[in-house]
């Protein structure tokens, strides 16, 4: 497999150092700190001066790629949060707990207001209920209804006038003005980057495929800190066109890949080396995942979609279900049956994963249905996204392993 | 517990349609006041020794609130409704209509869904109630739409009622048990058994136990606590507690106290009377607004009733509940009032011995505590 880091993959360091870089250093020169839910539209913020903003969850998923989650888990254990909460919480209480010591950002920046929303799971909203009696920061919660059909034109308009209130709250708190044109800008950046990311998930289509999930995984990181800025625009514009080199020549990550697997859930951060170097000494390859795949779509399907050059706010909206938890199982395998059938996958890996209830409640009837309707084997093994004493490598790997005995047996028949 | 099942058989007999809500709040007079039978579907602890269905579709690190519900749908028990009612209640509830509709439709007994979405804004930031008011509205025409009977304002009057009444009745039951005449466990035993009636009969019965508990003595002593959570204990726990010398005089449980604890006003709109029954609930964690006085509210009780204490009652897998308790406790502490988080998993009634440990240990706290300057 190749291991050494591609150009793209440099810029990728430099994007996200260069990311934390400025935010600690605005912080410090008196912008106005935001913290985050991934899914917030960070759009809203660049549309003004000086109001910078940190994401709390992808800064958890930084600490558990780069070793440190469970440091970060045990710290917030020992203030009496229990093991059964959501790792990202706890690597990020813990960190906060402890003054950023061991975060490879040294932490986020004190924040002035923390914006949470329910759409992925209220427990976010939890969490950052935590910070906000912690720290006596203000929470602004963003109320987005959960998705059982197409999101519905009433639940849209209720999401708008949150949006507009949050500006409202800004405003207020920073003395700053939000400006429309700086904000239509950070959109027109998002849609441009978001365009090139779906090209780059695109190479999966070959076969063998020119990209793996892990590589959507590390690469998704601009568009959780980074949206709206020329930086995110042109990451993947790069990533897009090295790949494109490294199909041309016949550089990929599975050579001679003979698996074509799915994963359903959030990385595993801890494991990203190790699982994906183990599956492709298997010749298995995961082209694809439903958590790199709901990005710039709407609920069910994995399809851009695109921006219509009318109100960015309300598409803003429009997007804000299309991230997987914020919408039901039948949305769910839709998209997911689409991109099933279009990247050909030979089986699913479903993560059930302990830290992310709402992600994984779908998944026992999702499996029935993959395997009973649709006639993919798949597989369910146990993980925890950001915290690797709960994970059991060899346990999985067994079971990665009966899948792929699973799709030979299946070519035979 | 029996009379859960028998219960349940009298509501088959009035031959009126059941309509199983998952919990936490439904709005219950709604479904009253449109002839159906509405049943919240917790308390099941009882009544659900396995979880043989439920766990051939969702994960066992579920809450057992949901496991159970799912439960009851998905086995025979389900066979008696005639619809399902949920609401944003939880992230996991508000998958569960989805997984409960696949499963009926494998059992081949599909039955209609009915959802709404509570707001969850805090209040001061975005205006939600004609949000709500609108939800409100939606789900009365799809009831309509699907039992063919028609909403009326009057009959509406007449359920809020009769569910205020209720919680009345309720409320003073738990005076009963703070003053003496009840214990705990009597008071939990009469709770379940008034579970899965009719609101009628509901009243009727709460009456009687409340009639029979005025002619006894009251018999205060031990030191009075409060317990906190989303269920209450099991019998058995319940039973530890007060065998340990402490009195539960007043209670922060979702099925309980944060049910009963509030009435909204009578004379309002359908619509109105629900914008009022969310915007002051009793502060719930799953009521994403309310969480921010959960402390106060707790403070307030406490003060009340001369509770020294809180046991906090964990339900497994309870994010809501968890992410607050090292916050409650805290807050506690530095109000010099002691307390304790005790876990309960779905198969803790079997298995007590260390809960047992615990309590016995609070108790000690408790008694030195009142000692203390």
């Amino acid at each position: 497999m190749e291991t050494a880091k591609i150009g793209a993959g440099k810029h990728l360091t430099q994007v996200i150092t260069k990311a934390y870089m400025d935010l600690h250093e605005r912080a410090a020169n008196g912008a106005f700190v935001v913290w985050i839910a991934i899914n917030v539209p960070a759009e809203i913020f660049l549309g003004f001066e000086n109001v910078v903003y940190g994401v709390p969850e992808s800064h958890a998923a930084m600490n558990a790629a780069k070793g440190v989650g469970v440091t970060q888990c045990a710290k917030a254990e020992q203030l009496g949060y229990s093991m059964d909460l959501c790792s990202y919480a706890r690597i990020d209480i813990g960190c906060v707990s402890d003054h950023g010591k061991d975060s490879p950002s040294f932490g986020l920046p004190k924040p002035d207001l923390i914006v949470s929303n329910n759409n992925n799971c209220s427990l976010l909203t939890k969490w950052f209920d935590v910070h906000h009696r912690q720290m006596g920061v203000p929470h602004f919660l963003i109320d987005v209804p959960f998705c059982y059909q197409p999101q519905k034109e009433k639940d849209r308009e209720y999401i708008v006038r949150q949006f507009r209130d949050l500006i409202r709250v800004i405003e207020q708190m920073s003395g700053q003005k939000f400006n429309m044109d700086r904000f239509c800008q950070a959109v027109d950046h998002s849609i441009q980057g978001v365009a090139h990311w779906k090209k780059f998930l695109e190479f999966a289509d070959r076969k063998p495929s020119g990209i793996t999930a892990f590589d959507s995984f590390v690469h998704m990181a601009p568009f959780l800190i980074q949206r709206g800025v020329p930086a995110f625009e042109e990451h993947y514009r790069l990533l897009v066109e090295e790949t494109e080199q490294r199909v041309a020549n016949c550089v990929f990550p599975v050579p001679e890949e003979k698996y074509r697997l799915f994963w359903d859930n959030i990385a595993p951060w801890h494991q990203l080396r190790k699982m994906s170097s183990r599956l492709a000494d298997l010749n298995a390859n995961i082209v694809g995942a439903t958590y790199t795949s709901c990005i710039g779509t709407k609920e069910g399907s994995f399809d851009l979609y695109p921006f219509d050059n009318t109100d960015p706010m309300h598409f803003l909206a429009r997007t804000q279900n299309s991230y997987i938890c914020p919408h039901g199982l039948e949305l769910r395998k839709q998209a997911m049956a689409g991109v099933i059938r279009k990247l050909k996958i030979d089986g699913i890996i479903f993560a059930s994963n302990r830290s992310c209830k709402p992600y994984s409640i779908t998944q026992m009837d999702q499996q029935q249905y993959f395997f009973n309707q649709e006639g993919i084997p798949t597989v369910m093994i146990e993980v925890d996204h950001a915290d690797a004493r709960k994970y059991s490598e060899e346990n999985s790997f067994l079971r990665i392993e009966a899948l792929l005995e699973a799709i030979d047996a299946k070519r035979a028949a | 517990m029996d009379s859960i099942k028998a219960n349940l058989l009298k509501l088959r007999e009035t031959r009126k349609k059941i309509l199983g809500c998952l919990p936490l709040y439904p709005p219950m007079e709604i479904f009253h006041a449109m002839d159906l039978i509405p049943v919240t579907l917790w308390g099941l602890r009882d009544m659900i020794r396995t979880l043989d269905e439920s766990d051939r579709h969702i994960q066992n690190y579920s809450c057992s609130v949901a496991r159970r519900a799912a439960e009851f749908i998905l086995s025979e028990s389900g066979m008696m409704l005639d619809g399902i009612f949920a609401y944003n209640a939880c992230d996991t509830l508000r998958n569960l209509p989805e997984i409960l509709s696949n499963g009926l439709q494998d059992a081949g007994r599909p039955l209609p869904m009915f959802q709404i979405h509570v707001p969850m804004v805090p209040s001061g930031q975005t205006d939600a109630k004609d949000y709500l008011c609108n939800e409100i509205l939606s789900l009365i025409r799809l009831l309509e739409k699907t039992f063919h009977i028609p909403f009326s304002s009057d009959r509406f009057q007449d359920s809020v009622e009769k569910y205020n009444e209720v919680r009345n009745l309720y409320r003073r039951m738990e005076k009963q048990v703070a003053s003496g005449k009840m214990t705990f466990q009597d008071f939990m035993i009469a709770f379940h058994s008034s579970g899965f009636l009719p609101v009628e009969d509901q009243i009727r019965f709460l009456s009687g136990e409340l009639d029979r508990c005025c002619n006894k003595e009251s018999k205060p002593g031990n030191h009075p606590i409060m317990i906190s959570g989303i269920l209450p204990p099991p019998l058995p726990v319940i039973q530890a507690i007060e065998k340990a010398g402490l009195r539960i005089v007043c209670n922060d449980i979702a099925s309980l106290g944060r049910y009963y604890g509030y009435s909204p006003g009578l004379n309002a709109s359908v619509e109105q009377y629900f914008v009022d029954f969310y915007e002051n609930h009793i502060p719930c964690p799953t009521l994403l607004y309310s969480a921010d006085n959960r402390m106060e509210y707790m403070i307030s009780v406490l003060q009340k009733t001369s509770a020294e204490g809180v046991i906090f009652v964990g339900e497994k897998f309870c994010e809501y509940e968890y992410f607050e308790f090292p916050y409650l406790e805290k807050r506690l502490k530095d109000k010099g009032v002691p307390s304790v988080l005790i876990e309960i998993a779905v198969d803790d009634e079997d298995n007590i011995a260390s809960l047992k440990n615990r309590i016995d240990a609070f108790a000690e706290v408790i008694g030195q505590h009142e000692g203390r300057p």
